[in-house]
Protein backbone atom coordinates (compact mmCIF):
# COMPACT_ATOMS: atom_id res chain seq x y z
CA UNK A 1 0.00 0.00 0.00
CA UNK A 2 1.75 3.24 -0.99
CA UNK A 3 1.92 6.03 1.59
CA UNK A 4 0.00 8.80 1.50
CA UNK A 5 1.83 11.36 2.98
CA UNK A 6 3.64 12.67 -0.16
CA UNK A 7 0.20 13.23 -1.73
CA UNK A 8 -1.27 15.22 1.33
CA UNK A 9 1.75 17.33 1.97
CA UNK A 10 1.62 18.46 -1.80
CA UNK A 11 -2.02 19.10 -0.95
CA UNK A 12 -1.16 20.99 2.30
CA UNK A 13 1.24 23.21 -0.50
CA UNK A 14 -1.38 23.73 -3.15
CA UNK A 15 -3.67 25.61 -0.16
CA UNK A 16 -0.56 27.65 0.70
CA UNK A 17 -0.05 25.89 3.96
CA UNK A 18 3.63 25.06 3.19
CA UNK A 19 6.06 26.73 0.44
CA UNK A 20 7.68 24.07 -0.99
CA UNK A 21 7.12 20.16 -1.30
CA UNK A 22 7.75 17.95 -3.58
CA UNK A 23 5.90 14.15 -3.23
CA UNK A 24 7.14 11.19 -4.29
CA UNK A 25 5.85 7.42 -4.86
CA UNK A 26 6.30 5.19 -7.63
CA UNK A 27 4.03 6.94 -10.69
CA UNK A 28 2.66 10.00 -8.17
CA UNK A 29 5.08 12.42 -8.14
CA UNK A 30 4.42 16.08 -6.68
CA UNK A 31 6.61 18.99 -6.96
CA UNK A 32 6.45 22.43 -5.19
CA UNK A 33 8.84 25.80 -6.02
CA UNK A 34 8.68 28.97 -4.31
CA UNK A 35 10.68 32.07 -6.11
CA UNK A 36 11.47 35.90 -5.30
CA UNK A 37 12.90 38.21 -7.33
CA UNK A 38 14.28 41.87 -6.83
CA UNK A 39 14.07 44.08 -9.42
CA UNK A 40 15.78 47.74 -8.75
CA UNK A 41 17.14 50.56 -10.97
CA UNK A 42 17.27 54.31 -10.78
CA UNK A 43 18.09 55.74 -13.97
CA UNK A 44 17.63 59.43 -14.44
CA UNK A 45 14.78 60.86 -13.04
CA UNK A 46 13.36 57.29 -12.53
CA UNK A 47 13.50 54.72 -10.33
CA UNK A 48 11.57 51.33 -10.22
CA UNK A 49 11.51 48.36 -7.56
CA UNK A 50 9.99 45.47 -8.22
CA UNK A 51 9.49 42.29 -5.66
CA UNK A 52 8.11 39.25 -7.83
CA UNK A 53 7.12 36.49 -5.53
CA UNK A 54 6.02 33.19 -6.63
CA UNK A 55 4.96 29.37 -5.29
CA UNK A 56 3.87 27.02 -7.47
CA UNK A 57 2.54 23.32 -7.11
CA UNK A 58 3.04 20.75 -9.60
CA UNK A 59 1.31 17.13 -9.23
CA UNK A 60 1.47 14.22 -11.15
CA UNK A 61 -1.11 11.78 -10.05
CA UNK A 62 -0.88 9.05 -12.02
CA UNK A 63 1.60 7.96 -15.07
CA UNK A 64 -0.44 10.10 -17.84
CA UNK A 65 -1.78 12.80 -15.97
CA UNK A 66 0.21 15.97 -14.59
CA UNK A 67 -1.39 18.95 -12.87
CA UNK A 68 -0.02 22.91 -11.92
CA UNK A 69 -0.77 25.40 -9.89
CA UNK A 70 1.18 28.87 -9.54
CA UNK A 71 0.86 32.24 -8.22
CA UNK A 72 2.90 35.13 -8.49
CA UNK A 73 3.02 38.58 -8.27
CA UNK A 74 4.79 42.29 -8.95
CA UNK A 75 4.54 44.14 -6.45
CA UNK A 76 5.69 48.01 -7.62
CA UNK A 77 7.14 50.98 -6.27
CA UNK A 78 8.56 54.23 -8.21
CA UNK A 79 8.44 56.91 -10.69
CA UNK A 80 8.41 56.56 -14.17
CA UNK A 81 7.98 59.27 -17.06
CA UNK A 82 4.73 60.75 -17.04
CA UNK A 83 5.28 63.62 -19.98
CA UNK A 84 8.39 63.15 -22.09
CA UNK A 85 9.68 65.82 -24.33
CA UNK A 86 12.47 66.02 -26.54
CA UNK A 87 16.14 67.99 -26.10
CA UNK A 88 14.36 70.52 -29.62
CA UNK A 89 11.24 71.45 -27.57
CA UNK A 90 13.74 71.75 -24.01
CA UNK A 91 15.69 74.36 -26.26
CA UNK A 92 12.58 76.72 -27.24
CA UNK A 93 11.46 76.20 -23.79
CA UNK A 94 14.48 77.05 -21.38
CA UNK A 95 13.10 78.48 -18.31
CA UNK A 96 10.28 75.18 -18.46
CA UNK A 97 11.08 71.80 -16.83
CA UNK A 98 9.02 70.17 -19.91
CA UNK A 99 9.53 66.44 -18.55
CA UNK A 100 7.92 65.23 -15.45
CA UNK A 101 7.60 62.16 -13.90
CA UNK A 102 4.97 60.35 -11.40
CA UNK A 103 5.06 57.60 -8.75
CA UNK A 104 3.93 54.43 -9.50
CA UNK A 105 2.37 51.49 -7.08
CA UNK A 106 1.10 48.78 -8.39
CA UNK A 107 -0.21 45.01 -7.83
CA UNK A 108 0.25 42.34 -10.49
CA UNK A 109 -1.59 39.10 -9.41
CA UNK A 110 -1.10 36.14 -12.06
CA UNK A 111 -2.67 32.58 -11.25
CA UNK A 112 -1.80 29.94 -13.46
CA UNK A 113 -3.33 26.55 -14.04
CA UNK A 114 -2.21 23.67 -16.29
CA UNK A 115 -3.03 20.09 -17.05
CA UNK A 116 -1.17 17.70 -18.93
CA UNK A 117 -2.02 14.63 -20.86
CA UNK A 118 0.52 12.22 -21.59
CA UNK A 119 0.56 9.34 -23.92
CA UNK A 120 4.02 7.44 -24.45
CA UNK A 121 5.85 10.18 -26.55
CA UNK A 122 2.98 12.47 -26.42
CA UNK A 123 2.41 15.07 -24.08
CA UNK A 124 -0.42 17.82 -24.59
CA UNK A 125 -0.54 20.94 -22.43
CA UNK A 126 -3.23 23.23 -21.73
CA UNK A 127 -2.93 25.99 -19.34
CA UNK A 128 -4.81 29.05 -18.36
CA UNK A 129 -3.51 32.27 -17.04
CA UNK A 130 -5.62 35.15 -15.11
CA UNK A 131 -3.45 38.13 -14.18
CA UNK A 132 -4.80 41.30 -12.59
CA UNK A 133 -4.00 45.09 -12.05
CA UNK A 134 -5.57 47.93 -10.78
CA UNK A 135 -5.45 48.81 -14.03
CA UNK A 136 -5.19 46.26 -16.49
CA UNK A 137 -6.62 42.70 -16.82
CA UNK A 138 -5.59 39.45 -18.72
CA UNK A 139 -7.42 36.18 -19.48
CA UNK A 140 -4.68 33.77 -21.47
CA UNK A 141 -4.70 30.32 -22.63
CA UNK A 142 -1.90 27.93 -23.89
CA UNK A 143 -2.15 24.70 -25.24
CA UNK A 144 0.77 22.89 -26.21
CA UNK A 145 1.53 19.37 -27.69
CA UNK A 146 5.01 17.84 -27.75
CA UNK A 147 6.47 14.57 -28.84
CA UNK A 148 9.81 12.64 -28.85
CA UNK A 149 10.80 10.82 -31.90
CA UNK A 150 13.59 8.64 -32.88
CA UNK A 151 14.39 7.10 -30.28
CA UNK A 152 14.06 10.34 -27.85
CA UNK A 153 16.72 12.04 -29.80
CA UNK A 154 14.18 14.14 -31.48
CA UNK A 155 11.64 16.67 -29.50
CA UNK A 156 8.92 18.24 -31.74
CA UNK A 157 6.87 20.91 -29.77
CA UNK A 158 4.29 23.57 -31.12
CA UNK A 159 1.94 25.68 -28.98
CA UNK A 160 -0.32 28.02 -29.27
CA UNK A 161 -1.24 30.99 -26.58
CA UNK A 162 -4.25 33.36 -26.84
CA UNK A 163 -4.94 36.13 -24.49
CA UNK A 164 -7.84 38.66 -24.38
CA UNK A 165 -6.50 41.80 -22.13
CA UNK A 166 -7.96 44.67 -21.08
CA UNK A 167 -6.22 48.29 -20.74
CA UNK A 168 -8.03 50.63 -17.99
CA UNK A 169 -8.15 54.24 -19.84
CA UNK A 170 -9.78 57.51 -20.18
CA UNK A 171 -12.84 58.55 -21.57
CA UNK A 172 -11.49 60.77 -24.69
CA UNK A 173 -13.76 62.52 -26.67
CA UNK A 174 -15.01 60.65 -29.94
CA UNK A 175 -14.12 63.56 -32.27
CA UNK A 176 -10.66 63.97 -30.23
CA UNK A 177 -7.88 63.97 -32.77
CA UNK A 178 -5.68 61.93 -31.28
CA UNK A 179 -3.16 64.70 -30.48
CA UNK A 180 -5.79 65.99 -28.36
CA UNK A 181 -6.10 62.90 -26.23
CA UNK A 182 -5.20 63.20 -22.41
CA UNK A 183 -3.26 60.49 -20.42
CA UNK A 184 -4.69 58.83 -17.66
CA UNK A 185 -4.18 60.30 -14.48
CA UNK A 186 -3.96 57.18 -12.09
CA UNK A 187 -6.13 53.96 -11.46
CA UNK A 188 -8.81 55.81 -9.51
CA UNK A 189 -12.12 54.04 -10.93
CA UNK A 190 -10.61 51.33 -13.26
CA UNK A 191 -12.99 48.63 -13.87
CA UNK A 192 -15.79 50.27 -12.08
CA UNK A 193 -18.94 52.20 -13.35
CA UNK A 194 -17.13 55.00 -13.50
CA UNK A 195 -17.68 57.58 -16.17
CA UNK A 196 -14.64 58.97 -16.58
CA UNK A 197 -12.80 55.91 -17.36
CA UNK A 198 -12.96 53.15 -19.92
CA UNK A 199 -11.53 49.86 -20.69
CA UNK A 200 -9.76 49.00 -24.08
CA UNK A 201 -9.23 46.11 -25.63
CA UNK A 202 -5.93 44.16 -26.43
CA UNK A 203 -5.38 40.97 -28.07
CA UNK A 204 -2.70 38.76 -28.74
CA UNK A 205 -1.82 35.50 -30.65
CA UNK A 206 0.60 33.80 -30.21
CA UNK A 207 2.35 30.98 -32.44
CA UNK A 208 5.44 28.73 -31.23
CA UNK A 209 7.31 25.41 -32.68
CA UNK A 210 10.54 24.12 -31.56
CA UNK A 211 12.46 21.58 -32.61
CA UNK A 212 15.41 19.99 -29.91
CA UNK A 213 17.87 17.58 -31.40
CA UNK A 214 20.98 15.56 -29.39
CA UNK A 215 23.05 15.00 -32.11
CA UNK A 216 26.04 13.53 -30.10
CA UNK A 217 26.64 11.81 -26.32
CA UNK A 218 27.51 15.27 -25.53
CA UNK A 219 26.02 18.31 -28.10
CA UNK A 220 22.26 18.95 -28.35
CA UNK A 221 20.71 22.09 -29.94
CA UNK A 222 17.38 23.43 -30.34
CA UNK A 223 15.39 25.80 -32.52
CA UNK A 224 12.36 28.03 -31.99
CA UNK A 225 10.70 29.59 -34.37
CA UNK A 226 8.16 32.60 -32.49
CA UNK A 227 5.10 34.66 -34.09
CA UNK A 228 2.80 36.82 -32.18
CA UNK A 229 -0.08 39.40 -33.32
CA UNK A 230 -1.25 42.09 -31.08
CA UNK A 231 -4.45 43.98 -32.13
CA UNK A 232 -5.54 46.86 -29.75
CA UNK A 233 -4.56 49.55 -27.48
CA UNK A 234 -0.47 49.07 -26.81
CA UNK A 235 0.40 52.26 -25.99
CA UNK A 236 1.08 53.47 -21.97
CA UNK A 237 -2.22 55.04 -20.78
CA UNK A 238 -0.34 57.22 -18.10
CA UNK A 239 2.10 59.03 -20.60
CA UNK A 240 1.56 62.20 -22.29
CA UNK A 241 4.52 63.08 -25.47
CA UNK A 242 5.12 66.75 -26.26
CA UNK A 243 3.94 66.88 -29.59
CA UNK A 244 3.70 70.98 -30.36
CA UNK A 245 4.59 73.93 -28.92
CA UNK A 246 2.28 73.50 -25.41
CA UNK A 247 0.71 70.51 -26.46
CA UNK A 248 0.86 67.37 -24.85
CA UNK A 249 -0.64 64.17 -25.86
CA UNK A 250 -1.63 60.96 -24.96
CA UNK A 251 1.33 58.20 -26.31
CA UNK A 252 -0.01 57.13 -29.49
CA UNK A 253 1.11 53.72 -31.23
CA UNK A 254 -0.35 51.67 -33.99
CA UNK A 255 -3.11 49.31 -33.28
CA UNK A 256 -1.58 46.04 -35.05
CA UNK A 257 1.94 44.47 -34.59
CA UNK A 258 2.84 40.95 -35.87
CA UNK A 259 6.37 39.82 -34.65
CA UNK A 260 8.75 36.82 -35.54
CA UNK A 261 11.38 35.64 -33.68
CA UNK A 262 13.83 33.02 -34.07
CA UNK A 263 16.29 31.38 -32.12
CA UNK A 264 18.99 29.03 -32.13
CA UNK A 265 20.75 26.91 -29.08
CA UNK A 266 23.62 24.66 -28.58
CA UNK A 267 24.52 23.03 -25.01
CA UNK A 268 28.02 21.13 -25.26
CA UNK A 269 29.10 19.33 -22.39
CA UNK A 270 32.46 19.62 -21.32
CA UNK A 271 33.69 15.91 -20.11
CA UNK A 272 37.05 17.12 -18.31
CA UNK A 273 35.28 19.59 -16.11
CA UNK A 274 31.98 18.20 -15.99
CA UNK A 275 30.52 21.27 -16.97
CA UNK A 276 28.45 22.85 -20.03
CA UNK A 277 28.66 25.81 -22.38
CA UNK A 278 25.32 26.93 -23.60
CA UNK A 279 24.95 29.56 -26.26
CA UNK A 280 21.91 30.80 -27.83
CA UNK A 281 21.62 33.35 -30.68
CA UNK A 282 17.82 35.00 -31.71
CA UNK A 283 17.06 37.37 -34.73
CA UNK A 284 13.72 39.82 -34.23
CA UNK A 285 11.88 41.50 -36.11
CA UNK A 286 8.75 43.00 -36.26
CA UNK A 287 6.09 45.12 -38.43
CA UNK A 288 7.10 48.73 -36.51
CA UNK A 289 10.30 47.82 -38.02
CA UNK A 290 11.90 47.14 -34.71
CA UNK A 291 14.79 44.99 -35.30
CA UNK A 292 17.11 43.20 -32.59
CA UNK A 293 19.80 40.91 -32.06
CA UNK A 294 20.54 38.67 -28.88
CA UNK A 295 23.85 36.87 -28.32
CA UNK A 296 24.02 34.74 -24.62
CA UNK A 297 26.59 32.84 -23.70
CA UNK A 298 26.33 30.85 -20.20
CA UNK A 299 29.03 28.21 -18.85
CA UNK A 300 27.99 26.12 -16.06
CA UNK A 301 30.21 23.94 -13.90
CA UNK A 302 29.63 21.15 -10.78
CA UNK A 303 31.79 21.42 -7.58
CA UNK A 304 31.29 18.43 -5.94
CA UNK A 305 28.07 16.50 -6.24
CA UNK A 306 25.40 18.94 -4.91
CA UNK A 307 26.81 22.45 -5.94
CA UNK A 308 26.66 23.98 -9.57
CA UNK A 309 27.33 27.14 -10.65
CA UNK A 310 27.12 29.35 -14.02
CA UNK A 311 28.41 32.69 -15.48
CA UNK A 312 26.29 34.06 -18.11
CA UNK A 313 26.92 36.78 -20.64
CA UNK A 314 24.28 38.54 -22.75
CA UNK A 315 24.66 41.04 -25.51
CA UNK A 316 21.43 42.47 -27.14
CA UNK A 317 20.71 45.18 -29.42
CA UNK A 318 17.61 46.70 -31.07
CA UNK A 319 16.83 48.93 -33.75
CA UNK A 320 14.04 51.67 -32.69
CA UNK A 321 10.90 51.58 -33.87
CA UNK A 322 10.04 52.87 -37.56
CA UNK A 323 7.89 55.87 -35.60
CA UNK A 324 10.09 56.43 -32.72
CA UNK A 325 11.26 60.04 -32.61
CA UNK A 326 13.13 61.67 -29.69
CA UNK A 327 11.35 64.66 -30.36
CA UNK A 328 7.65 64.91 -32.32
CA UNK A 329 7.71 68.67 -32.43
CA UNK A 330 8.39 70.56 -35.79
CA UNK A 331 5.53 69.02 -37.84
CA UNK A 332 2.57 70.86 -38.86
CA UNK A 333 1.45 73.56 -37.09
CA UNK A 334 -0.30 74.16 -34.73
CA UNK A 335 -1.10 70.65 -33.52
CA UNK A 336 2.07 68.53 -35.00
CA UNK A 337 3.57 66.18 -34.58
CA UNK A 338 6.16 64.83 -36.92
CA UNK A 339 4.36 61.48 -38.13
CA UNK A 340 1.72 59.67 -37.41
CA UNK A 341 2.21 57.83 -33.96
CA UNK A 342 4.54 59.32 -30.98
CA UNK A 343 6.06 57.33 -28.21
CA UNK A 344 8.17 58.04 -25.36
CA UNK A 345 8.83 54.38 -24.39
CA UNK A 346 12.55 53.68 -24.45
CA UNK A 347 11.90 50.41 -25.30
CA UNK A 348 11.10 51.54 -28.71
CA UNK A 349 14.23 53.89 -29.23
CA UNK A 350 17.43 52.02 -30.49
CA UNK A 351 19.73 50.83 -27.90
CA UNK A 352 22.02 48.50 -26.84
CA UNK A 353 22.24 46.55 -23.28
CA UNK A 354 25.15 44.30 -22.02
CA UNK A 355 24.08 41.66 -18.98
CA UNK A 356 26.30 40.04 -16.58
CA UNK A 357 25.00 37.24 -14.17
CA UNK A 358 26.00 34.72 -11.75
CA UNK A 359 23.94 31.51 -10.55
CA UNK A 360 24.75 29.03 -8.01
CA UNK A 361 22.82 26.16 -7.00
CA UNK A 362 22.72 23.83 -4.71
CA UNK A 363 20.85 20.02 -3.87
CA UNK A 364 20.53 18.49 -1.00
CA UNK A 365 20.16 14.71 -1.27
CA UNK A 366 20.26 12.45 1.35
CA UNK A 367 22.61 9.09 1.63
CA UNK A 368 19.75 6.82 2.65
CA UNK A 369 16.64 8.16 4.11
CA UNK A 370 14.85 11.36 3.43
CA UNK A 371 15.49 14.92 4.69
CA UNK A 372 13.55 16.04 8.17
CA UNK A 373 11.82 12.26 7.54
CA UNK A 374 9.93 13.86 4.39
CA UNK A 375 12.05 15.40 2.05
CA UNK A 376 13.43 12.95 -0.95
CA UNK A 377 16.07 16.21 -1.86
CA UNK A 378 15.84 19.51 -1.78
CA UNK A 379 17.11 22.55 -4.25
CA UNK A 380 18.20 25.60 -3.07
CA UNK A 381 19.74 28.51 -5.67
CA UNK A 382 19.72 31.91 -6.15
CA UNK A 383 21.00 34.59 -9.21
CA UNK A 384 22.36 37.59 -9.29
CA UNK A 385 22.09 39.78 -12.66
CA UNK A 386 23.46 43.25 -14.10
CA UNK A 387 22.07 44.64 -17.04
CA UNK A 388 22.95 47.65 -18.54
CA UNK A 389 21.45 49.57 -21.16
CA UNK A 390 22.96 52.24 -23.52
CA UNK A 391 20.33 54.36 -25.51
CA UNK A 392 21.17 55.91 -28.55
CA UNK A 393 18.54 58.86 -28.96
CA UNK A 394 16.31 58.57 -25.80
CA UNK A 395 16.74 61.52 -23.87
CA UNK A 396 14.93 62.98 -21.43
CA UNK A 397 14.35 66.95 -22.16
CA UNK A 398 17.64 66.40 -23.93
CA UNK A 399 19.06 64.61 -21.12
CA UNK A 400 20.51 61.57 -21.61
CA UNK A 401 19.88 58.51 -19.52
CA UNK A 402 22.46 57.93 -17.49
CA UNK A 403 23.23 55.44 -14.82
CA UNK A 404 20.51 52.83 -16.65
CA UNK A 405 21.62 50.05 -15.14
CA UNK A 406 19.34 47.41 -13.33
CA UNK A 407 20.10 44.84 -10.79
CA UNK A 408 18.30 41.58 -10.63
CA UNK A 409 18.58 38.94 -7.57
CA UNK A 410 16.83 36.06 -7.52
CA UNK A 411 15.95 32.87 -4.73
CA UNK A 412 14.33 29.71 -5.62
CA UNK A 413 13.55 26.99 -2.96
CA UNK A 414 12.32 23.35 -3.71
CA UNK A 415 12.14 20.28 -2.09
CA UNK A 416 10.96 16.78 -2.94
CA UNK A 417 9.18 13.99 -0.53
CA UNK B 1 14.15 31.84 -53.17
CA UNK B 2 15.04 31.52 -49.72
CA UNK B 3 11.76 31.01 -48.93
CA UNK B 4 11.03 28.29 -51.43
CA UNK B 5 14.08 26.56 -49.91
CA UNK B 6 13.25 26.65 -46.28
CA UNK B 7 10.51 23.51 -46.63
CA UNK B 8 13.54 21.01 -48.45
CA UNK B 9 15.99 22.56 -45.99
CA UNK B 10 13.52 21.60 -42.77
CA UNK B 11 12.91 18.31 -44.34
CA UNK B 12 16.74 17.56 -44.90
CA UNK B 13 17.70 18.51 -41.50
CA UNK B 14 14.04 16.33 -40.34
CA UNK B 15 16.00 13.36 -42.20
CA UNK B 16 19.36 14.10 -41.48
CA UNK B 17 18.21 13.76 -37.28
CA UNK B 18 16.70 10.55 -38.38
CA UNK B 19 20.09 9.27 -38.87
CA UNK B 20 21.59 10.23 -35.93
CA UNK B 21 21.53 7.78 -33.26
CA UNK B 22 22.51 8.41 -29.35
CA UNK B 23 21.83 5.53 -27.76
CA UNK B 24 19.93 5.46 -24.38
CA UNK B 25 23.05 4.07 -22.82
CA UNK B 26 25.06 7.11 -24.05
CA UNK B 27 22.52 9.66 -22.77
CA UNK B 28 23.38 10.45 -18.98
CA UNK B 29 25.31 13.73 -19.76
CA UNK B 30 22.38 14.67 -22.23
CA UNK B 31 20.09 13.99 -19.33
CA UNK B 32 22.32 15.97 -16.96
CA UNK B 33 20.19 19.34 -15.33
CA UNK B 34 23.05 21.54 -16.40
CA UNK B 35 22.86 20.12 -20.52
CA UNK B 36 18.77 20.66 -20.66
CA UNK B 37 17.05 23.75 -22.51
CA UNK B 38 14.19 24.35 -19.78
CA UNK B 39 15.78 22.88 -16.73
CA UNK B 40 14.39 25.57 -15.08
CA UNK B 41 11.46 26.95 -16.32
CA UNK B 42 10.37 29.34 -13.91
CA UNK B 43 13.71 31.06 -13.45
CA UNK B 44 13.68 31.50 -16.99
CA UNK B 45 10.15 32.42 -17.40
CA UNK B 46 11.21 35.22 -14.73
CA UNK B 47 14.09 36.22 -16.45
CA UNK B 48 12.14 36.58 -19.87
CA UNK B 49 9.70 38.63 -17.72
CA UNK B 50 12.04 41.13 -16.39
CA UNK B 51 13.59 41.40 -20.39
CA UNK B 52 10.82 41.94 -22.25
CA UNK B 53 9.43 44.58 -20.16
CA UNK B 54 12.74 46.56 -21.58
CA UNK B 55 13.21 45.11 -24.36
CA UNK B 56 10.96 46.03 -27.59
CA UNK B 57 11.51 42.23 -28.44
CA UNK B 58 10.24 39.09 -27.57
CA UNK B 59 9.92 35.08 -28.40
CA UNK B 60 12.92 32.18 -28.88
CA UNK B 61 11.67 30.58 -25.57
CA UNK B 62 7.55 31.01 -24.77
CA UNK B 63 4.55 32.72 -26.03
CA UNK B 64 2.27 32.64 -22.78
CA UNK B 65 0.81 35.73 -21.90
CA UNK B 66 -0.37 37.07 -18.25
CA UNK B 67 -0.37 40.76 -18.04
CA UNK B 68 1.25 44.36 -18.86
CA UNK B 69 4.02 44.74 -16.28
CA UNK B 70 4.11 47.50 -18.21
CA UNK B 71 5.47 50.39 -15.89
Amino acid sequence: MRSRGPLLAASLAAAGCVSSVEASAAAQTATAETTHTLYAESPTRTRMLVYTPGGSVKVDPTGWLGLRVAYEADVVSGATVAVKAGGAYQRNNPAADVVTTASVRDLRSLATGAVSLRHEDVTFTTSYAYSTERDYRSHSINPAIRTDVYGHNTQLEISWAKSIDEVCDRVQGTSDAVTRRRALEDATGCFTKDPLRTGRDLGVDGFQGSWSQSWTPILATQIVYTAQLIHGFQSNPYRSVIVAQGLRAQEHHPEDRARHALAVRANLYLKPIKGALRLMLRAYRDTWDLRSGTAELEFERYFGEALRASLRGRIYRQSGALFFSDDYTGGDPPAGPKGAYFSGDRELSPFTSALGGVRATYTFRPREGRLLGLARDARASGTLDVIGFSYDEFTLGGAPIENARALVAGLSLAASF
Amino acid sequence: MARALAPFALLALTWTSACVTVRPVERARLADPIMQFDGDPVAAARARHVLENREGSMGGAGVAGGGCGCN
